[in-house]
Protein backbone atom coordinates (compact mmCIF):
# COMPACT_ATOMS: atom_id res chain seq x y z
CA UNK A 1 0.00 0.00 0.00
CA UNK A 2 1.12 3.60 -0.69
CA UNK A 3 1.73 6.07 1.93
CA UNK A 4 -0.50 8.93 0.27
CA UNK A 5 -3.51 6.51 0.31
CA UNK A 6 -3.57 6.73 4.36
CA UNK A 7 -3.95 10.07 3.77
CA UNK A 8 -3.97 10.80 7.37
CA UNK A 9 -1.84 12.50 9.99
CA UNK A 10 0.37 9.25 10.80
CA UNK A 11 1.81 8.62 7.55
CA UNK A 12 2.89 12.49 6.90
CA UNK A 13 4.39 12.97 10.03
CA UNK A 14 6.10 9.57 10.80
CA UNK A 15 9.61 9.32 9.17
CA UNK A 16 10.62 5.92 9.26
CA UNK A 17 7.08 3.60 8.62
CA UNK A 18 7.62 -0.36 8.43
CA UNK A 19 4.34 -2.23 7.48
CA UNK A 20 4.20 -6.04 8.21
CA UNK A 21 7.89 -6.21 7.18
CA UNK A 22 9.32 -9.64 6.27
CA UNK A 23 12.62 -10.81 5.64
CA UNK A 24 14.34 -14.13 5.27
CA UNK A 25 17.54 -16.04 4.64
CA UNK A 26 17.34 -19.49 3.34
CA UNK A 27 14.86 -20.91 6.62
CA UNK A 28 15.93 -18.20 8.65
CA UNK A 29 13.52 -15.57 9.47
CA UNK A 30 15.50 -12.24 10.27
CA UNK A 31 12.80 -9.94 9.82
CA UNK A 32 9.21 -11.19 11.17
CA UNK A 33 6.15 -9.35 10.42
CA UNK A 34 7.44 -5.95 11.90
CA UNK A 35 5.54 -2.73 12.05
CA UNK A 36 7.11 0.24 13.32
CA UNK A 37 6.69 3.87 13.53
CA UNK A 38 9.67 6.56 14.04
CA UNK A 39 8.54 10.23 14.88
CA UNK A 40 10.23 13.17 13.98
CA UNK A 41 12.68 14.34 16.55
CA UNK A 42 12.97 10.76 18.19
CA UNK A 43 15.89 9.69 19.29
CA UNK A 44 15.82 5.65 19.03
CA UNK A 45 17.48 3.14 20.36
CA UNK A 46 17.07 -0.30 18.41
CA UNK A 47 18.40 -3.05 20.93
CA UNK A 48 18.80 -6.66 20.65
CA UNK A 49 21.05 -9.40 20.86
CA UNK A 50 23.22 -10.64 18.09
CA UNK A 51 20.92 -12.23 15.14
CA UNK A 52 18.11 -10.73 17.03
CA UNK A 53 17.59 -8.65 12.92
CA UNK A 54 19.00 -5.43 13.86
CA UNK A 55 21.96 -4.79 10.81
CA UNK A 56 19.06 -6.61 8.77
CA UNK A 57 16.09 -3.90 9.78
CA UNK A 58 18.59 -1.03 8.96
CA UNK A 59 19.45 -2.49 5.27
CA UNK A 60 15.66 -2.59 5.01
CA UNK A 61 15.16 1.13 6.34
CA UNK A 62 17.88 2.33 4.02
CA UNK A 63 16.98 0.26 0.69
CA UNK A 64 19.94 -1.62 0.95
CA UNK A 65 17.51 -4.66 1.10
CA UNK A 66 14.21 -5.26 -0.07
CA UNK A 67 12.12 -7.02 2.41
CA UNK A 68 10.30 -10.24 0.99
CA UNK A 69 6.93 -8.88 2.08
CA UNK A 70 5.51 -5.60 3.17
CA UNK A 71 6.43 -2.32 2.93
CA UNK A 72 9.25 0.27 4.17
CA UNK A 73 8.67 3.59 3.88
CA UNK A 74 11.20 6.62 4.87
CA UNK A 75 9.67 10.14 5.16
CA UNK A 76 7.06 9.67 3.14
CA UNK A 77 8.57 7.94 0.02
CA UNK A 78 11.03 4.63 -1.04
CA UNK A 79 14.47 4.52 1.34
CA UNK A 80 16.35 4.94 -2.11
CA UNK A 81 14.46 8.30 -3.04
CA UNK A 82 14.84 9.66 0.83
CA UNK A 83 18.63 8.97 0.31
CA UNK A 84 18.55 10.51 -2.82
CA UNK A 85 16.90 13.92 -1.96
CA UNK A 86 19.71 13.77 1.03
CA UNK A 87 17.66 13.13 3.80
CA UNK A 88 18.97 10.30 5.10
CA UNK A 89 22.52 10.23 6.64
CA UNK A 90 23.79 6.70 7.79
CA UNK A 91 26.96 4.67 9.31
CA UNK A 92 26.74 1.06 8.74
CA UNK A 93 28.83 -0.91 11.00
CA UNK A 94 30.43 -2.86 7.83
CA UNK A 95 30.62 0.59 6.00
CA UNK A 96 34.19 0.67 4.64
CA UNK A 97 36.06 3.71 3.91
CA UNK A 98 37.98 4.29 0.53
CA UNK A 99 41.85 2.94 1.24
CA UNK A 100 44.78 5.93 0.80
CA UNK A 101 43.01 9.24 1.05
CA UNK A 102 43.13 11.47 3.80
CA UNK A 103 39.99 11.86 6.08
CA UNK A 104 39.80 15.15 4.74
CA UNK A 105 39.85 14.34 1.37
CA UNK A 106 36.96 11.16 2.03
CA UNK A 107 34.66 13.53 3.93
CA UNK A 108 35.28 16.37 1.39
CA UNK A 109 33.78 13.89 -0.99
CA UNK A 110 30.89 13.21 1.17
CA UNK A 111 30.20 16.90 1.46
CA UNK A 112 30.00 17.11 -2.26
CA UNK A 113 27.73 13.73 -2.53
CA UNK A 114 25.37 15.74 0.06
CA UNK A 115 22.58 17.77 -1.88
CA UNK A 116 22.78 19.88 1.35
CA UNK A 117 26.08 19.90 2.16
CA UNK A 118 27.78 21.45 5.36
CA UNK A 119 31.27 22.93 5.00
CA UNK A 120 33.93 19.97 5.43
CA UNK A 121 35.64 21.90 7.84
CA UNK A 122 32.43 22.67 9.92
CA UNK A 123 31.93 18.62 9.23
CA UNK A 124 35.12 17.42 10.58
CA UNK A 125 35.30 19.54 13.81
CA UNK A 126 31.90 18.17 14.49
CA UNK A 127 32.75 14.87 14.30
CA UNK A 128 36.13 15.25 16.56
CA UNK A 129 38.86 14.52 14.00
CA UNK A 130 40.06 17.85 12.35
CA UNK A 131 43.28 17.08 14.34
CA UNK A 132 43.64 14.07 12.15
CA UNK A 133 42.19 15.10 8.96
CA UNK A 134 45.39 14.83 7.08
CA UNK A 135 45.58 11.41 7.90
CA UNK A 136 45.49 8.69 5.66
CA UNK A 137 42.35 6.76 6.13
CA UNK A 138 43.71 3.30 6.22
CA UNK A 139 46.42 4.47 9.02
CA UNK A 140 43.64 4.95 11.59
CA UNK A 141 42.24 3.10 14.98
CA UNK A 142 38.93 1.87 15.34
CA UNK A 143 37.40 4.59 17.17
CA UNK A 144 38.77 7.09 14.53
CA UNK A 145 37.51 5.00 11.82
CA UNK A 146 33.94 5.49 13.27
CA UNK A 147 34.15 8.77 13.60
CA UNK A 148 34.59 9.18 10.20
CA UNK A 149 31.87 6.80 9.52
CA UNK A 150 29.94 9.31 11.57
CA UNK A 151 31.12 12.34 9.65
CA UNK A 152 30.03 11.08 6.61
CA UNK A 153 26.62 10.36 7.73
CA UNK A 154 26.62 14.02 9.06
CA UNK A 155 28.04 15.41 5.78
CA UNK A 156 25.16 17.50 5.19
CA UNK A 157 21.43 18.43 6.71
CA UNK A 158 19.60 15.06 6.81
CA UNK A 159 16.38 14.62 8.43
CA UNK A 160 17.13 11.29 9.59
CA UNK A 161 20.42 9.89 11.06
CA UNK A 162 20.80 6.41 10.86
CA UNK A 163 23.86 4.20 13.01
CA UNK A 164 24.34 0.71 13.28
CA UNK A 165 26.36 0.30 16.51
CA UNK A 166 28.49 3.47 16.31
CA UNK A 167 30.44 3.24 19.28
CA UNK A 168 32.33 -0.12 18.67
CA UNK A 169 35.85 0.57 19.40
CA UNK A 170 35.60 3.42 20.59
CA UNK A 171 37.36 3.59 24.50
CA UNK A 172 34.95 5.06 27.02
CA UNK A 173 35.98 9.04 26.85
CA UNK A 174 35.98 8.67 23.12
CA UNK A 175 32.27 6.84 23.56
CA UNK A 176 31.29 9.52 26.16
CA UNK A 177 32.57 12.70 23.47
CA UNK A 178 30.14 10.43 20.85
CA UNK A 179 27.62 10.93 22.21
CA UNK A 180 27.50 14.08 23.22
CA UNK A 181 28.14 15.11 19.50
CA UNK A 182 24.99 12.95 18.31
CA UNK A 183 22.97 14.52 21.00
CA UNK A 184 23.35 17.98 19.51
CA UNK A 185 22.48 16.33 15.97
CA UNK A 186 18.72 15.17 18.02
CA UNK A 187 18.77 18.35 19.81
CA UNK A 188 18.66 19.95 16.27
CA UNK A 189 15.34 18.08 15.94
CA UNK A 190 16.48 15.62 14.07
CA UNK A 191 15.67 12.03 14.35
CA UNK A 192 18.18 9.47 14.99
CA UNK A 193 18.07 5.64 14.89
CA UNK A 194 20.92 3.72 16.56
CA UNK A 195 21.76 0.16 16.84
CA UNK A 196 23.57 -0.73 20.07
CA UNK A 197 24.62 -3.29 22.31
CA UNK A 198 25.81 -1.13 24.53
CA UNK A 199 22.79 -1.09 26.77
CA UNK A 200 23.33 1.89 29.05
CA UNK A 201 24.04 4.14 26.10
CA UNK A 202 20.42 3.34 24.98
CA UNK A 203 19.65 4.23 28.76
CA UNK A 204 21.33 7.08 28.69
CA UNK A 205 20.10 8.19 25.11
CA UNK A 206 17.36 7.09 23.62
CA UNK A 207 13.88 8.76 24.19
CA UNK A 208 12.43 5.44 22.66
CA UNK A 209 13.81 2.27 22.77
CA UNK A 210 12.81 -0.84 20.60
CA UNK A 211 13.68 -4.19 21.48
CA UNK A 212 14.32 -6.37 18.79
CA UNK A 213 14.67 -10.13 19.47
CA UNK A 214 14.27 -13.15 16.79
CA UNK A 215 13.22 -10.31 14.26
CA UNK A 216 9.98 -9.23 16.33
CA UNK A 217 9.39 -6.54 18.34
CA UNK A 218 9.43 -7.52 21.37
CA UNK A 219 9.21 -4.08 23.51
CA UNK A 220 8.52 -0.50 22.62
CA UNK A 221 8.73 2.35 25.18
CA UNK A 222 11.47 4.64 27.21
CA UNK A 223 13.86 2.78 28.84
CA UNK A 224 12.29 3.38 32.34
CA UNK A 225 8.84 1.65 31.04
CA UNK A 226 11.08 -0.94 29.60
CA UNK A 227 13.24 -1.23 32.92
CA UNK A 228 9.36 -1.28 34.74
CA UNK A 229 8.48 -4.57 32.49
CA UNK A 230 10.93 -7.04 33.65
CA UNK A 231 10.75 -5.85 37.18
CA UNK A 232 12.44 -2.46 38.35
CA UNK A 233 14.54 -2.74 41.30
CA UNK A 234 16.82 -4.83 43.13
CA UNK A 235 16.96 -4.66 47.14
CA UNK A 236 19.56 -7.04 48.28
CA UNK A 237 20.50 -7.43 52.50
CA UNK A 238 21.64 -9.37 54.75
CA UNK A 239 19.95 -11.06 57.80
CA UNK A 240 21.37 -12.76 61.18
CA UNK A 241 20.72 -16.27 61.51
CA UNK A 242 19.66 -18.33 58.29
CA UNK A 243 17.12 -16.85 56.17
CA UNK A 244 13.66 -18.40 56.54
CA UNK A 245 13.02 -18.71 52.55
CA UNK A 246 9.13 -19.53 52.45
CA UNK A 247 8.82 -16.49 54.15
CA UNK A 248 10.54 -14.09 52.43
CA UNK A 249 9.25 -15.89 49.79
CA UNK A 250 5.63 -14.35 50.23
CA UNK A 251 7.01 -11.04 50.08
CA UNK A 252 4.39 -8.93 48.09
CA UNK A 253 5.38 -7.72 44.87
CA UNK A 254 8.23 -10.11 44.40
CA UNK A 255 9.85 -11.00 41.27
CA UNK A 256 12.96 -13.11 41.83
CA UNK A 257 14.72 -14.50 44.74
CA UNK A 258 18.23 -15.51 45.99
CA UNK A 259 19.48 -16.65 49.02
CA UNK A 260 23.07 -17.32 49.75
CA UNK A 261 24.05 -17.56 53.04
CA UNK A 262 23.08 -15.10 55.17
CA UNK A 263 22.78 -12.32 52.03
CA UNK A 264 19.22 -12.30 50.97
CA UNK A 265 19.43 -10.41 47.01
CA UNK A 266 15.64 -10.29 45.38
CA UNK A 267 13.86 -8.01 42.54
CA UNK A 268 10.96 -6.30 43.14
CA UNK A 269 7.86 -4.53 41.34
CA UNK A 270 7.50 -2.47 43.87
CA UNK A 271 10.81 -2.04 46.19
CA UNK A 272 9.07 0.13 49.22
CA UNK A 273 6.49 -2.10 49.61
CA UNK A 274 8.40 -5.88 50.03
CA UNK A 275 10.52 -3.33 52.22
CA UNK A 276 7.67 -2.33 54.37
CA UNK A 277 6.70 -5.67 54.35
CA UNK A 278 10.08 -6.98 55.85
CA UNK A 279 9.82 -5.10 59.03
CA UNK A 280 6.39 -6.54 59.19
CA UNK A 281 7.35 -10.22 59.50
CA UNK A 282 10.09 -9.11 62.28
CA UNK A 283 13.07 -9.40 60.24
CA UNK A 284 15.64 -6.92 60.50
CA UNK A 285 17.85 -6.44 57.56
CA UNK A 286 21.40 -5.01 57.68
CA UNK A 287 23.36 -3.28 54.87
CA UNK A 288 20.24 -2.65 53.29
CA UNK A 289 20.13 -1.85 49.48
CA UNK A 290 17.82 -0.63 46.92
CA UNK A 291 19.40 -0.08 43.52
CA UNK A 292 17.86 0.84 40.26
CA UNK A 293 17.48 -2.38 37.58
CA UNK A 294 19.82 -1.52 34.76
CA UNK A 295 18.28 -2.28 31.47
CA UNK A 296 20.63 -4.66 30.49
CA UNK A 297 18.97 -6.88 33.09
CA UNK A 298 15.58 -5.88 32.55
CA UNK A 299 16.44 -6.65 28.83
CA UNK A 300 17.74 -10.08 29.68
CA UNK A 301 14.71 -10.51 31.53
CA UNK A 302 12.47 -9.59 28.50
CA UNK A 303 14.26 -11.82 26.27
CA UNK A 304 14.20 -15.09 28.61
CA UNK A 305 10.67 -14.64 29.29
CA UNK A 306 10.13 -14.01 25.63
CA UNK A 307 12.00 -17.58 24.71
CA UNK A 308 10.40 -19.30 27.80
CA UNK A 309 6.85 -19.00 26.37
CA UNK A 310 7.99 -20.11 22.91
CA UNK A 311 9.05 -23.25 24.54
CA UNK B 1 30.62 12.13 -9.18
CA UNK B 2 32.72 14.32 -10.34
CA UNK B 3 34.15 14.19 -6.77
CA UNK B 4 34.78 10.64 -6.91
CA UNK B 5 36.45 10.53 -10.42
CA UNK B 6 38.86 13.40 -8.81
CA UNK B 7 39.69 11.21 -5.67
CA UNK B 8 39.62 8.05 -7.58
CA UNK B 9 42.23 9.81 -9.79
CA UNK B 10 44.60 11.48 -6.32
CA UNK B 11 44.63 8.53 -5.48
CA UNK B 12 45.49 6.43 -8.53
CA UNK B 13 48.14 8.48 -9.10
CA UNK B 14 49.60 8.28 -5.37
CA UNK B 15 49.79 4.64 -5.76
CA UNK B 16 53.28 4.16 -6.88
CA UNK B 17 53.12 0.67 -7.50
CA UNK B 18 49.93 0.93 -10.08
CA UNK B 19 51.78 3.95 -11.67
CA UNK B 20 55.02 1.83 -12.03
CA UNK B 21 53.27 -1.62 -13.68
CA UNK B 22 50.75 0.90 -16.09
CA UNK B 23 53.47 3.91 -16.77
CA UNK B 24 57.08 3.03 -16.77
CA UNK B 25 57.04 -0.61 -17.33
CA UNK B 26 55.49 -0.78 -20.81
CA UNK B 27 58.24 1.33 -21.68
CA UNK B 28 60.82 -0.15 -20.46
CA UNK B 29 59.33 -3.77 -21.39
CA UNK B 30 59.58 -1.64 -24.81
CA UNK B 31 63.44 -1.10 -24.83
CA UNK B 32 64.30 -4.48 -23.41
CA UNK B 33 62.04 -6.08 -26.54
CA UNK B 34 63.30 -3.65 -29.54
CA UNK B 35 66.13 -1.80 -27.40
CA UNK B 36 68.59 -3.72 -30.07
CA UNK B 37 66.50 -4.41 -33.11
CA UNK B 38 66.90 -2.46 -36.56
CA UNK B 39 65.32 0.65 -36.92
CA UNK B 40 65.31 0.26 -40.47
CA UNK B 41 64.67 -3.52 -41.56
CA UNK B 42 61.10 -4.46 -41.96
CA UNK B 43 59.59 -7.46 -39.90
CA UNK B 44 57.92 -10.11 -42.62
CA UNK B 45 54.41 -9.29 -43.81
CA UNK B 46 53.97 -6.19 -41.80
CA UNK B 47 55.81 -4.01 -43.91
CA UNK B 48 56.65 -2.60 -40.44
CA UNK B 49 59.67 -1.70 -38.47
CA UNK B 50 60.12 -4.20 -34.97
CA UNK B 51 60.49 -0.91 -32.70
CA UNK B 52 57.04 0.49 -34.79
CA UNK B 53 55.64 -3.15 -34.29
CA UNK B 54 56.54 -3.43 -30.76
CA UNK B 55 55.29 -0.01 -29.79
CA UNK B 56 51.76 -0.30 -30.85
CA UNK B 57 52.20 -3.50 -28.82
CA UNK B 58 53.60 -2.21 -25.64
CA UNK B 59 51.42 1.43 -25.58
CA UNK B 60 48.27 -1.51 -26.06
CA UNK B 61 49.74 -3.35 -22.99
CA UNK B 62 50.21 -0.15 -20.67
CA UNK B 63 46.54 0.43 -21.23
CA UNK B 64 44.97 -2.88 -20.48
CA UNK B 65 47.22 -2.99 -17.45
CA UNK B 66 45.99 0.32 -16.14
CA UNK B 67 42.28 -0.02 -16.77
CA UNK B 68 42.41 -4.04 -15.87
CA UNK B 69 44.05 -3.99 -12.96
CA UNK B 70 42.68 -0.64 -12.17
CA UNK B 71 39.06 -2.06 -11.70
CA UNK B 72 39.34 -5.36 -10.94
CA UNK B 73 40.92 -5.30 -7.64
CA UNK B 74 39.89 -2.32 -6.48
CA UNK B 75 36.29 -3.03 -7.26
CA UNK B 76 36.28 -6.53 -5.45
CA UNK B 77 38.62 -5.42 -2.28
CA UNK B 78 35.63 -2.32 -2.00
CA UNK B 79 32.81 -4.65 -2.08
CA UNK B 80 34.63 -6.47 0.18
CA UNK B 81 35.42 -3.49 2.73
CA UNK B 82 32.10 -2.44 2.52
CA UNK B 83 32.59 0.77 0.70
CA UNK B 84 30.43 0.00 -2.06
CA UNK B 85 27.77 -0.63 0.51
CA UNK B 86 28.88 2.82 2.14
CA UNK B 87 28.15 4.81 -1.54
CA UNK B 88 25.00 2.89 -1.82
CA UNK B 89 23.76 5.38 0.83
CA UNK B 90 24.79 8.62 -0.40
CA UNK B 91 23.13 10.48 -3.91
CA UNK B 92 25.49 8.92 -5.96
CA UNK B 93 23.92 6.62 -9.11
CA UNK B 94 24.32 2.75 -8.44
CA UNK B 95 26.62 3.13 -11.92
CA UNK B 96 28.56 6.34 -10.70
CA UNK B 97 30.86 3.94 -8.84
CA UNK B 98 31.46 1.78 -11.69
CA UNK B 99 31.78 5.12 -14.24
CA UNK B 100 34.26 6.93 -12.33
CA UNK B 101 36.62 4.16 -11.78
CA UNK B 102 36.90 3.57 -15.06
CA UNK B 103 36.83 7.14 -15.88
CA UNK B 104 40.12 7.15 -13.52
CA UNK B 105 41.56 4.73 -14.87
CA UNK B 106 41.50 5.55 -18.16
CA UNK B 107 43.11 9.08 -17.65
CA UNK B 108 46.12 6.81 -16.00
CA UNK B 109 45.94 4.82 -19.26
CA UNK B 110 46.77 7.99 -21.16
CA UNK B 111 50.24 8.59 -19.98
CA UNK B 112 50.96 5.17 -20.50
CA UNK B 113 50.24 5.00 -23.86
CA UNK B 114 52.06 8.40 -24.47
CA UNK B 115 54.75 7.45 -22.48
CA UNK B 116 55.67 4.38 -24.79
CA UNK B 117 55.33 6.44 -28.05
CA UNK B 118 57.71 9.01 -27.05
CA UNK B 119 60.37 6.34 -25.89
CA UNK B 120 60.07 4.95 -29.02
CA UNK B 121 60.09 8.14 -30.97
CA UNK B 122 63.48 9.69 -29.22
CA UNK B 123 65.51 5.94 -28.48
CA UNK B 124 64.46 3.89 -31.28
CA UNK B 125 63.79 6.82 -34.11
CA UNK B 126 60.20 5.81 -34.72
CA UNK B 127 58.73 8.24 -36.85
CA UNK B 128 55.38 8.78 -38.47
CA UNK B 129 52.85 11.51 -40.08
CA UNK B 130 50.85 13.68 -36.86
CA UNK B 131 47.74 12.33 -38.22
CA UNK B 132 48.91 8.94 -36.99
CA UNK B 133 50.46 10.00 -33.88
CA UNK B 134 46.84 11.63 -33.05
CA UNK B 135 44.82 8.56 -34.52
CA UNK B 136 46.95 5.79 -32.37
CA UNK B 137 46.49 7.96 -29.37
CA UNK B 138 42.90 7.79 -29.59
CA UNK B 139 42.25 4.00 -30.90
CA UNK B 140 44.23 2.51 -28.17
CA UNK B 141 42.82 4.73 -25.56
CA UNK B 142 39.09 3.98 -26.62
CA UNK B 143 39.43 0.44 -27.57
CA UNK B 144 41.29 -0.29 -23.80
CA UNK B 145 37.06 0.54 -22.94
CA UNK B 146 36.35 -2.87 -23.31
CA UNK B 147 39.26 -4.21 -21.18
CA UNK B 148 38.01 -1.50 -18.66
CA UNK B 149 34.62 -3.28 -18.75
CA UNK B 150 36.44 -6.86 -17.92
CA UNK B 151 37.77 -5.42 -15.46
CA UNK B 152 34.79 -4.51 -13.45
CA UNK B 153 33.34 -7.98 -14.29
CA UNK B 154 36.32 -9.52 -12.21
CA UNK B 155 35.92 -7.24 -10.11
CA UNK B 156 32.08 -7.86 -9.23
CA UNK B 157 32.87 -11.93 -9.96
CA UNK B 158 35.63 -12.37 -7.68
CA UNK B 159 36.34 -11.58 -4.05
CA UNK B 160 38.92 -11.75 -1.67
CA UNK B 161 42.43 -14.10 -2.48
CA UNK B 162 40.72 -15.16 -5.74
CA UNK B 163 40.78 -11.70 -7.47
CA UNK B 164 44.51 -11.27 -7.89
CA UNK B 165 44.96 -14.69 -9.48
CA UNK B 166 42.46 -14.20 -11.55
CA UNK B 167 43.02 -10.72 -12.46
CA UNK B 168 46.97 -11.91 -13.25
CA UNK B 169 45.53 -15.01 -14.71
CA UNK B 170 43.63 -12.97 -17.82
CA UNK B 171 46.01 -10.59 -17.80
CA UNK B 172 48.75 -11.97 -18.47
CA UNK B 173 46.67 -14.88 -20.86
CA UNK B 174 45.04 -11.81 -22.74
CA UNK B 175 48.72 -10.02 -23.32
CA UNK B 176 50.66 -13.24 -24.33
CA UNK B 177 47.65 -15.26 -26.52
CA UNK B 178 47.33 -11.57 -27.80
CA UNK B 179 50.20 -11.01 -29.19
CA UNK B 180 51.46 -8.10 -27.30
CA UNK B 181 54.42 -9.41 -25.92
CA UNK B 182 55.69 -10.95 -29.06
CA UNK B 183 54.24 -11.20 -32.77
CA UNK B 184 51.69 -14.17 -33.35
CA UNK B 185 53.83 -15.07 -36.46
CA UNK B 186 56.17 -16.69 -34.29
CA UNK B 187 53.78 -19.21 -32.49
CA UNK B 188 53.13 -22.64 -33.48
CA UNK B 189 50.01 -22.79 -36.24
CA UNK B 190 47.53 -24.25 -33.33
CA UNK B 191 48.26 -21.68 -30.78
CA UNK B 192 48.14 -19.17 -34.07
CA UNK B 193 44.82 -20.19 -34.68
CA UNK B 194 43.54 -19.22 -30.95
CA UNK B 195 45.63 -16.04 -31.15
CA UNK B 196 43.71 -14.47 -33.66
CA UNK B 197 40.25 -14.61 -31.62
CA UNK B 198 41.72 -13.29 -28.48
CA UNK B 199 40.49 -9.45 -27.87
CA UNK B 200 44.15 -8.31 -27.02
CA UNK B 201 45.18 -9.45 -30.68
CA UNK B 202 42.28 -7.23 -32.50
CA UNK B 203 43.52 -4.45 -30.54
CA UNK B 204 46.87 -4.19 -31.40
CA UNK B 205 45.77 -4.86 -34.72
CA UNK B 206 43.73 -1.49 -34.50
CA UNK B 207 47.24 -0.03 -33.77
CA UNK B 208 48.78 -1.55 -36.51
CA UNK B 209 46.73 -0.55 -39.33
CA UNK B 210 46.86 2.99 -38.11
CA UNK B 211 50.46 2.43 -38.63
CA UNK B 212 50.37 0.84 -41.86
CA UNK B 213 48.56 4.24 -42.97
CA UNK B 214 45.30 1.87 -43.29
CA UNK B 215 41.65 1.90 -42.20
CA UNK B 216 41.61 -0.49 -39.24
CA UNK B 217 40.37 -3.92 -40.17
CA UNK B 218 36.60 -4.19 -40.01
CA UNK B 219 37.48 -8.00 -38.64
CA UNK B 220 39.23 -6.35 -35.33
CA UNK B 221 36.51 -3.37 -35.11
CA UNK B 222 33.64 -6.41 -35.14
CA UNK B 223 35.73 -8.50 -32.61
CA UNK B 224 36.29 -5.92 -30.27
CA UNK B 225 32.53 -4.80 -30.20
CA UNK B 226 31.46 -8.25 -29.15
CA UNK B 227 33.70 -8.79 -26.50
CA UNK B 228 32.80 -5.11 -25.54
CA UNK B 229 28.89 -6.05 -25.49
CA UNK B 230 29.96 -9.78 -23.39
CA UNK B 231 32.64 -7.95 -21.04
CA UNK B 232 30.20 -5.18 -20.39
CA UNK B 233 27.02 -7.23 -20.26
CA UNK B 234 28.80 -9.76 -18.00
CA UNK B 235 30.07 -6.46 -15.22
CA UNK B 236 26.57 -5.34 -15.90
CA UNK B 237 24.67 -8.83 -15.30
CA UNK B 238 27.19 -9.31 -12.07
CA UNK B 239 27.06 -6.12 -10.51
CA UNK B 240 23.01 -6.35 -10.01
CA UNK B 241 23.52 -9.78 -8.68
CA UNK B 242 26.26 -8.09 -5.96
CA UNK B 243 23.60 -4.97 -5.44
CA UNK B 244 20.91 -7.35 -4.56
CA UNK B 245 23.22 -9.51 -2.32
CA UNK B 246 24.39 -7.00 -0.53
Amino acid sequence: MRAGQHGGMTTTASVVAFDQVSKAFGDVRAVDGLSLTLHPGETVALLGPNGAGKSTTLDLLLGLKQPDTGTVRVLGTTPREAIVAGRVGAMLQTGGLMDEVTVAELVALACSLHPKPYKASDVLARAGIAQIADRKVNKLSGGQAQRVRFALATAGDSDLIVLDEPTTGMDVTTRQAFWATMREQADQGRTVLFATHYLEEADAIADRVLVLHRGRLLADGTAAEIKARAGARRVSFDLDGTPDESALGALPFLTSLDVSGQTVRLQSADADATVHALYGIGLYPRNLEVTGLGLEQAFVAITTAEEAKQK
Amino acid sequence: MNGLIKLELARALRNRKFLFFSVIYPSALFLLIAGNADSTAKLPGTGLTLPTYMMVSMASFGALTAVLMGNSERIAKERESGWVRQLRLTTLPGRGYVLAKTASAAVVSLPSIVVVFVVAALVKDVRMESWQWLALTGAIWAGSLVFAALGVAIGYLASGDAVRPITMITYFGLSMLGGLWMPTTTFPGWLQSIAKWMPTHAYAGLGRAIEQSQAPHMGDIANLAVFFVLFAGGAAWLYRKDTLKA
